[in-house]
């Protein structure tokens, strides 16, 4: 039998937790000091991350290795109840550690020269070491409650960080609908917490994975048995809990990685700063979704697993649609990233763990890239701005042909837009066939209506190739537009590629979008990134629920791996070669392209305004939470305003009433008291006339009449 | 002699002596109706010592009666003096400082 506060017992002093708390203590100082320094905060915050980047590479080097180094110690004791905290180094970990920092730094270089001009340069470094600092916690942490707090605070560096132009009204509104999607998603993962809490009474991800291991289903009853503090407990639930506790923890990532139904607050997230942007895509935030579910992977069974693949699919497909009729440059890659999460939610969901996180890995790169890259464009563009000259810098209506004045920027976004096409030669292609291999094998077994799973993942491959080079030849080739659009024809002259401290992120980033940076070419199996992270070899879950093993399934699927990689491939070459052709310079599309308003099709508009799905919510939920706050108010205004009022009216009735019986009754026994006293008083008075020879009268008169009445 | 006579001169006197104190005006003329009733009732003393003459007491009280009686006459003219200076007149009904 387990002893719950075995489970819970620090280990040994490990040197490890100087480095973890270095790791912690250089983003936070640059939160803390940033905002004192001024033009120097830049180089500031990005020395501090360095440090910090060169900290989390050695660990990794140090502790790369099969099991991971786990750390414990107790935080708090109430009663007999334990608050501990444990970190865990494993591979995942580790390379989201060095990814997150590294990626992290690059934005901060960026950034000294896309916010140069800023006058709160210092608030938003500030902001990013938070952010950088938050992120780090939940991927050291094995903790669900460190995880927990962790992840709240992601959600409120995210907040702060979207709406760090808060003048802007969009912008604070964007930063509110980030914030508030994710509270949604959290809830649910709270949710989650606590009916793990329930069972388990602990919330260190170890002991719970220990102790669902030794859990059973019993007719239908989901039981745990252990000794806390020495007294044999036996936590019964309904089975189904089990199921819900799987999909609660989901939820939380539903919000924060942005699937569907909470995906809308992401491509309104674009009106943060373009390196934020980079940030949230790629190292922070929506990774802590997927890298959270990752966590918790084990404690899945195969009903939660099943939603989590399907709310993937749904969410990869949606976005990829979205993606293709966008104006906004940034738009494209925010509804692009939210596909690839669908795409990474979707592995986890069919049980490809190794997948889902080598396409977290990569993904980060390329997107990181991406997004980059348009803020390079973007940043350039916007030095053509001046007084009389005002455009949307962020509008690809305005940009074309910019491959002349932007070579290196050019040759960065297409390489980067390559790798999330899936071409082989590029990281992109490796993760995504994991991934696409995975869902395969999974809907083979599951069979059925399970193949539209897979077919959704497979249409996703053409329109992401087809809406990144759409963005590729809008963007790049063809004529500049904007001189047209402007009326200035010289300006085209003024554009140029951007300096070093904008390039060399970029640069960097795209050379990590080949796939030679992970040591393959074309089988993501040999790759030495994707053999780092092991899909665990079976669910800590009761065996009655437990999901298919990824290697089971592979094997009975027969795996046709080269099959896939061909029609993946072919599909992804499809979609770019429609793209070229469509938007090829001179075409019909492409030359009108600048004229282009917003739809009137229902079904460009479905695409355009994604699936309505921000429509609906402000015409439906909002509507209707808005009519029911208004009845409520009207049941308080009226109701229970006009309940306190009449008892306070009465109150006041009943408090007049005992006034007159108090000024009345009372007070006239009090008056009529002094009045018999003071008539008493006059009387007597008249007396005491002050006249001795009356007083003597008055003496002898009374002894006159004592001795009368002796007398008689 | 008879006592009877004697008694109601005392009396007579002291009842002068008390519509003197009673009417007047003047705190002097008070005084002087004081001294009356006083050597009325010393006039009483004497007459009742007849039925004492061995020891006289009745006289040699009324001895003693002057005696406090010239006594009492110093210290009533000194503070009718007093009253005198304090309220500049000697009229009784005009001293009513303690009139209720």
């Amino acid at each position: 039998m387990i002893e719950l506060k075995d489970l819970l017992a620090p280990n040994a002093f490990d040197p490890l937790i100087y480095w973890i708390l270095a790791l912690f203590a250089f983003p936070l100082l640059s939160f803390f000091t940033t905002g004192l320094l001024k033009d120097k905060a830049s180089v500031w915050s990005s020395l501090l991350l360095g440090i910090n980047t060169c900290i989390s590479g050695y660990i990794a080097v140090t502790y790369w290795g099969e099991m991971g180094t786990s750390l414990k110690g107790t935080w708090f004791e109430i009663g007999g109840t334990v608050f501990n905290y444990s970190f865990l180094l494993d591979n995942a970990a580790l390379i989201m550690l060095v990814i997150v920092n590294f990626i992290s730094l690059l934005v901060h270089i960026f950034s000294a020269e896309y916010m140069r001009h800023d006058k709160a340069k210092p608030r938003y470094y500030a902001f990013l070491g938070l952010f950088t600092f938050s992120m780090l916690g939940i991927v050291l942490f094995h903790n669900l409650l460190f995880i927990f707090i962790f992840w709240e605070l992601v959600g409120l560096s995210s907040y702060l960080l979207i709406g760090f132009w808060f003048e802007k009204k969009s912008a604070s509104l964007a930063a509110n609908k980030a914030f508030i999607m994710n509270r949604i998603g959290d809830l649910g993962f709270l949710t989650g917490l606590m009916i793990l809490y329930t069972q388990f009474e602990t919330l260190d991800l170890g002991a719970i994975e220990f102790m669902m291991g030794e859990s059973q289903i019993e007719d239908g009853n989901w039981v745990v048995t252990y000794f806390s503090n020495g007294k044999e407990v036996i936590h019964v639930l309904d089975g189904r809990w089990l199921s819900a506790a799987g999909i609660a923890l989901f939820c939380g990532a539903v919000g924060k990685s942005a699937q569907f139904p909470l995906q809308i607050w992401l491509p309104d997230a674009m009106e943060g700063p373009t390196p934020v942007s980079a940030l949230i895509h790629a190292a922070t935030m929506v990774a802590a979704g997927v890298f959270m579910l990752s966590r918790v992977f084990v404690l899945l069974d195969a009903q939660a697993l099943e939603v989590i693949a399907i709310v993937g699919a749904i969410t990869a497909l949606m976005a990829a649609v979205a993606a293709l009729s966008q104006f906004d440059i940034k738009k494209v890659l925010a509804y692009s990233t939210v596909s690839q999460l669908g795409y990474m939610v979707l592995a986890m969901g069919v049980g490809a763990y190794d997948a889902g996180l080598f396409h977290l890995f990569t993904h980060a790169f390329f997107k990181a890239g991406l997004f980059l890259s348009a803020g390079i464009i973007i940043h350039q563009l916007h030095g053509l701005e001046s007084e009389g000259v005002k455009f949307n810098t962020q509008d690809m209506r305005v940009m074309g042909g910019l491959k002349q004045h932007l070579p290196i920027t050019f040759a960065c976004f297409v390489i980067c837009s390559l790798s999330l096409a899936g071409l082989p030669g590029f990281s992109g292609f490796l993760s995504k066939e994991a991934i696409l291999i995975n869902t395969h094998a999974w809907s083979v077994e599951k069979g059925g209506g399970y193949y539209l799973i897979e077919l959704m993942a497979f249409a996703t491959v053409i329109l992401t190739a087809f809406y990144i080079m759409r963005a590729v030849m809008l963007v790049f080739t063809g004529k500049f537009r904007l001189p047209e659009l402007t009326g200035v024809s010289d300006i085209a002259g003024k554009l140029k590629e951007g300096n070093r401290t904008l390039l060399i992120p970029v640069v960097i980033l795209a050379l990590l979008s080949l796939s030679f940076a992970f040591g393959s070419t074309f089988d993501a199996e040999t790759s030495w990134l994707h053999k780092a992270v092991e899909t665990p070899s079976g669910a800590m879950v009761p065996t009655k629920y437990a999901a298919v093993g990824q290697a089971e399934m592979l094997e009975s699927a027969g795996a046709d791996h080269i099959w896939l990689a061909v029609v993946s491939i072919g599909l992804a070459l499809a979609g770019i070669i429609a793209a070229l052709l469509i938007y090829k310079p001179g075409a019909k599309l492409a030359e009108a392209f600048d004229s282009k308003r917003e739809p009137v099709s229902p079904l460009v508009q479905v695409s355009f305004y994604h699936w309505y799905q921000d429509v609906l919510y402000t015409k439906v939920i909002l509507k209707f939470i808005l009519t029911q706050s208004k009845m409520l108010a009207w049941f308080d205004e009226k109701i229970l305003d006009g309940c306190v009022n009449l008892l306070a009216r009465t109150q006041v009735v009943v408090a007049h009433l005992t006034g007159m019986f108090d000024r009345y009754i009372i007070d006239g026994f009090v008056h009529l008291t002094a009045f018999t006293s003071g008539k008493v008083g006059q009387l007597t008075r008249s007396i005491q006339t002050g006249n001795v020879q009356t007083y003597i009268l008055s003496a002898i008169a009374m002894l006159i009449m004592l001795l009368l009445w002796f007398a008689f | 002699m008879p006592v009877e006579h004697l008694v109601i001169l005392g009396a007579i006197l002291f009842c002068i002596g008390l519509f003197v104190v009673l009417t007047r005006k003047n705190a002097i003329a008070v005084l002087i109706g004081v001294e009356l009733m006083l050597n009325a009732s010393n006039i009483n003393l004497v007459a009742f010592s007849h039925f004492d003459p061995d020891l006289l007491q009745g006289q040699v009280f009324a001895l003693f009666v002057i005696t406090v009686a010239a006594a009492e006459a110093a210290v009533a003219l000194a503070i009718v003096v007093k009253v005198y200076q304090y309220f500049q007149t000697a009229d009784l009904d005009k001293i009513s400082e303690l009139k209720g």
